[in-house]
């Protein structure tokens, strides 16, 4: 071991970034029941909105809880805290990790299992709720937008689940930090969605899809940024 | 003085403040031009003259009645008016003398008086009942006019009136709490730079405690304007759910730090939560209400007030009520600050002796 300060760890590197988000994905598949939990929230979720909202809600019900469903979708996938979060599974890692390269896995492991639900929800969703609203191409570039959006929410919530958990919160925590921060995000997801609802063209409404991906850019940085202060001791 | 100019300064231009919103009168404006339904039979035409009542604010019709000039406009074309009687100083009846066939159905209400000037109520008169050719012209008239004899006054704004003096509340608390959110801004920055002592993290504390206060603040008072103007204590409007997430973003700042009893790591932790807190502010009052539709002053480009909404006599009250409320933010943030320290002082002491 060498001193044992956090900083002395050798820079960010690509190869061990990649282990860890292999490791993630084998950790995640590896339990199962812990993934299809998440796909059966989803899936219930849309069906209680089917029950609630009928098969004929209107386009503004619609989006509205399509873009619900998502959101509680991803915080439900965040709140599960991870093996590699307790304090002595942590101590254990500062001295062989970056904590960089531990936010970046952290943060495409999220992004690329909240696509994965995404795809189940929105599935599930034109499955039930129906789409009267969206032809072949509409569905597409609305598909993009929660696309967009999940990664947008990945990239704060990676961020906001460790901050949960340093602080000994459970569930709890996490909406009461996370929910105000991704407000933004839903605004815009929302009137992006209903604009593709209401038939603006593409042209009109892709300055939404920018501020998505600004917004995930911007989060993803300070997350990047500030990471290692919150894993040290 | 020192460290008192903060107290002195504050609770010196705020008093100011509070002496012009109370004291300033309102300057005039033109509230309605309705159609009362009676006609008059004129001498020189077998045409009734339709009779209307005009409702202005602050005005002073009743000291030269003879003076007074009621004048309508739709592009170029100008017509005078009948003025049948003048009631007081704010009801006159008017006949509308104007011909049947007309070049619009809107139209401009302009009120000439020696005292109040030219005073303008846009579309105030709408005739449905008329022939409308747009290529007709009306002939030109000679109009007085009168340089206005007012005492300093705020200026009449449609629908807002009297309220305007509660610009001098609502917007210099949403900039006292974007100074004092900037100061936790720049503390958390530090706390996490030097991260040596918790001095940094007691500062930032401090300021997002009074910051939220003038957040509620600035909530409560909008939201009075609100009901006013717009006829519910809140409206579904980009600038206001921004305002209240912020607020809501700050509070969950508060509740992690009360959630977590390590010291050293609360610091950090909050610091960190703050610099997204701020971000979010910014991103929330700043960025998003210049891109959407929105009731709130001055939307489409500045989502803060319209420059020419101000005039001297508002700048005369606004300016001073900004930066007097600012120093009262920062005098309440450092009275905080030393109350925490002076508190943390004494926990250590009262510990020592066991």
């Amino acid at each position: 071991m060498n001193s044992g300060r956090a900083h002395k760890v050798t820079p960010p590197s690509w190869s061990r970034y990649v282990h860890l988000t292999r490791h993630a994905f084998r950790m995640e598949f590896r339990k199962k029941n812990g993934l299809a939990g998440l796909i059966l929230f989803a899936i219930c979720a849309v069906y209680t909105c089917y029950q609630v909202a009928g098969s004929r809600a209107d386009a503004e019900t619609w989006n509205a809880l399509a873009w619900v469903v998502l959101l509680f979708s991803a915080f439900n996938a965040v709140s599960k805290p991870w093996p590699e979060d307790a304090p002595e599974m942590r101590s254990y890692l500062i001295h062989v990790l970056h904590p960089r390269e531990w936010i970046l896995a952290r943060m495409t492991f999220f992004a690329m299992l909240l696509s994965g639900i995404t795809c189940i929800v929105f599935v599930a969703f034109t499955l039930f709720m129906g789409s009267e609203d969206l032809s072949t191409g509409r569905a597409l570039w609305f598909f993009c937008g929660m696309q967009a959006t999940s990664i947008a929410m990945a990239s704060l919530l990676a961020m906001i689940q460790t901050l949960a958990i340093r602080a000994n919160g459970g569930f709890g925590l996490i909406a009461v930090l996370g929910l105000p921060l991704i407000i933004p995000v839903i605004l815009i997801a929302t009137q992006y969605g209903m604009d593709v609802l209401n038939g603006v063209s593409f042209a009109d409404t892709a300055h939404n899809l920018l501020f998505l991906a600004t917004l995930s850019g911007g989060f993803g940085a300070l997350g990047y940024i500030l990471f290692p202060y919150l894993w040290r001791d | 003085m020192g460290h008192n100019i903060w107290k002195i300064g504050g609770f010196a231009l705020i008093a100011y403040v509070f002496v012009m919103v109370f004291t300033v009168p309102m300057g005039p404006g033109l509230l309605e031009l309705s159609n009362t339904g009676n006609a008059t039979t004129q001498v020189d035409s077998d045409r009734p003259l339709p009779e209307y009542f005009l409702t202005g604010f602050g005005t002073h019709w009743s000291s030269q009645p003879d003076q007074l000039q009621v004048i309508v406009r739709s592009k170029t074309n100008l017509s005078k008016l009948e003025v049948i009687e003048v009631i007081d100083d704010t009801h006159a009846r008017i006949g509308v003398s104007l011909p049947y066939s007309l070049p619009s159905k809107s139209w401009d209400v302009l009120i000439n008086h020696p005292i109040d000037g030219t005073l303008l109520l846009e579309n105030g008169l709408f005739l449905s009942d008329r022939f409308i050719d747009e290529s007709l012209t009306l002939p030109a008239i000679s109009i007085v006019e009168f340089e206005a004899k007012l005492p300093f006054h705020f200026p009449y704004q449609p629908r807002i009136l009297e309220t305007i003096r509660n610009l001098m509340l609502h917007v210099p608390m949403w900039f006292t709490m974007f100074v004092l959110m900037g100061i936790a801004f720049v503390a958390s920055i530090k706390q996490l730079a030097t991260a040596r002592n918790l001095a940094e993290d007691e500062k930032s504390e401090a300021a997002v405690k009074v910051g939220l206060l003038f957040g509620f603040l600035g909530l409560i008072t909008g939201s009075f304007w609100a009901r006013f103007t717009w006829g519910a204590w809140w409206v579904d409007d980009p600038q206001l759910n921004g305002a209240l997430v912020t607020v809501l973003v700050y509070s969950g700042y508060m509740v992690l730090r009360n959630s977590l009893d390590n010291a050293p790591l609360r610091a950090r932790l909050s610091a960190v939560y703050n610099l997204f807190a701020f971000i979010i502010l910014i991103i929330l009052l700043m960025v998003l209400p210049r891109f959407t539709e929105s009731l709130h002053p001055g939307k489409g480009g500045n989502p803060g007030f319209n420059s020419y909404d101000l005039d001297s006599a508002l700048r005369a009250a606004f300016y001073p009520a900004v930066i007097g409320w600012i120093f009262i933010g920062i005098w309440m943030y450092r009275i905080n600050l030393r109350f925490t320290r002076l508190q943390k002082l004494l926990t250590w002491t009262h510990c020592s002796q066991f």
